[in-house]
């Protein structure tokens, strides 16, 4: 099955937040309790039950302020730290590239929590879970778009084959011209989730501009994980050898006798 | 019991002994489960993955107990290198891998010990607050969690490895070892031939315990 990216053009979006509502919707998660804090960003961030949200932030030029709508969210990476971290295999790839969660299997240890580079997954604390955008895997299965992609009523909000997409987001972005950029085919062996911004990527809030798999996780699973294995292996040979060669310590036979009746 | 056997432990030595070995057993069937997805299966008879975390985390803090006790206990014997006679036993490796004509005579630990004694110590008082930091990673930043999760790794790649030293030495490595864990006593012969040292501490001191003979007198070694 063919690779299949969500494009996210920003200088599309209104700030409408229907992907936010869809979202909600299409995956029965109620709102929270929340409060206003001087600004339309709202919940104030992603929780175990807003898995997209539509970040809002004001950048002061030299005459006038820029308002800057970004939708958050998984990025849905090729190369995934919380996939590589995850002990249950609750967390995997899908044959569209995207990564799917497997609630059933959570066991809500949080390794993905500190893993992500993007600080996405949420764990609830009611249900030992773990939460995060499964880009509505459901409905990709059935051949429908996204509920965030079908609810977006700007065409901010594309999605389709990886190639197209990509392809679409360059052409969009030498359109825009500026500082307009393609963000995510250059990182994480490419996301399933791509962005043309207006702005470079140090502008946005919450937005690594260079995220990779952290290297710690790097060690953790790639040297580590094998080592332990190698180490201990090494060790039982080396012990086997050790008695067939060297052979084991035994105390002198007739020691027993000698010192026995002081 | 055998007449002529020398008591080399107490009971709580060999409590503490096996708290700490068979919680630490535990912890690394466990924790395999939990690092290799073909190990889950490890989960399911404890209920599945997630008891299995809990069955980890819990064993933890047994563990934590079981190590405070483990070094309160031996840090004095097994934790300070008496030099220059350890150094000397290192330099010829304690006659464990090639022939030594004399190796020099050791106390109640032999240098070997002691350094698996001290990785045990470092390692599990790492793997302990590494842990309890995973236990609860959203209380501090993700960064720092991440370091975390990599020392537990490199703590379980030594104590993993270093488990199975321990299993061998103790056991068809060096013949009559596990006698000093299981019940407490040992042969004379072992005795002098492991610990030699410590077998005339004990005989000069008088504090050498022989089954089915009367305590020795005091002043007895003092010559």
């Amino acid at each position: 099955m063919a690779e299949k990216v969500k494009l996210i053009d920003v200088s599309k979006c209104t700030g409408c937040r229907g992907c936010q509502l869809a979202c909600k919707q299409w995956n029965q998660q109620p709102a929270k309790q929340t409060v206003n804090y001087g600004s339309y960003q709202n919940p104030p961030d992603l929780q175990e039950n807003t898995w997209t949200l539509i970040r809002f932030q004001e950048v002061a030029e030299k005459d006038t302020v820029k308002w800057l709508f970004r939708k958050d969210g998984c990025m849905h990476c090729t190369d995934a730290a919380c996939v590589k971290v995850c002990p249950s295999g609750a967390l995997h790839y899908t044959q569209w590239g995207t990564v799917g969660i497997h609630h059933e299997r959570c066991i809500g240890c949080k390794e993905c929590v500190a893993a992500c580079p993007f600080h996405i997954p949420r764990y609830d604390r009611v249900t030992d879970k773990v939460y995060k955008c499964d880009l509505c895997l459901s409905r990709i299965e059935a051949n429908l778009l996204p509920a965030c992609v079908k609810a977006c009523p700007t065409g901010a909000l594309t999605f389709g084959d990886k190639d197209k997409m990509i392809a679409k987001a360059y052409a969009r972005v030498k359109e825009l011209g500026g500082d307009a950029n393609v963000y995510g085919d250059k990182f994480v062996g490419g996301t399933h989730v791509i962005y043309v911004l207006t702005e470079k990527p140090r502008v946005y809030e919450g937005l690594p501009h260079n995220p990779s798999v952290p290297l710690t996780v790097t060690i953790w699973k790639d040297l580590l994980k094998p080592l332990s294995l190698l180490a201990a292996g090494g060790v039982v040979a080396g012990s086997f050898l050790h008695y067939i060669i060297h052979g084991p310590k035994l105390p002198d036979e007739n020691g027993s006798e000698g010192k026995g009746g002081e | 019991m055998r007449k002529g056997l020398i008591q080399a432990t107490d009971a709580f030595e060999r409590i503490v002994h096996w708290s700490l070995a068979l919680s630490c057993l535990l912890l690394c069937l466990t924790g395999l489960g939990m690092m290799f997805h073909s190990l889950n299966f490890i989960g399911t008879i404890m209920g599945g993955l997630k008891s299995l975390k809990y069955v980890h985390n819990f064993t933890g803090l047994f563990f934590a107990l079981a190590l405070y006790f483990t070094i309160r206990m031996w840090w004095k014997e097994a934790g300070v290198f008496s030099m220059p006679e350890d150094l000397e036993w290192i330099k010829c490796a304690g006659g464990y891998l090639w022939h030594v004509d004399k190796v020099p005579e050791v106390g109640k630990y032999n240098p070997g010990q002691k350094m698996f004694f001290l990785v045990v110590a470092g390692c599990g008082a790492l793997m302990v607050a590494t842990g309890l930091i995973m236990w609860f990673p959203l209380s501090f930043p993700p960064a720092f969690v991440r370091l975390m999760y990599m020392l537990h790794a490199l703590g379980f790649v030594a104590i993993f490895a270093f488990f199975f030293v321990h299993l061998y030495l103790g056991t068809v490595g060096s013949p009559g070892s596990l006698d000093a864990m299981l019940t407490g006593w040992v042969t004379r012969a072992w005795l002098k031939k492991q610990h030699p040292k410590w077998l005339k501490e004990m005989e000069e001191h008088g504090t050498l315990v022989v089954y089915g003979e009367e305590p020795q007198a005091k002043g007895h070694g003092h010559h």
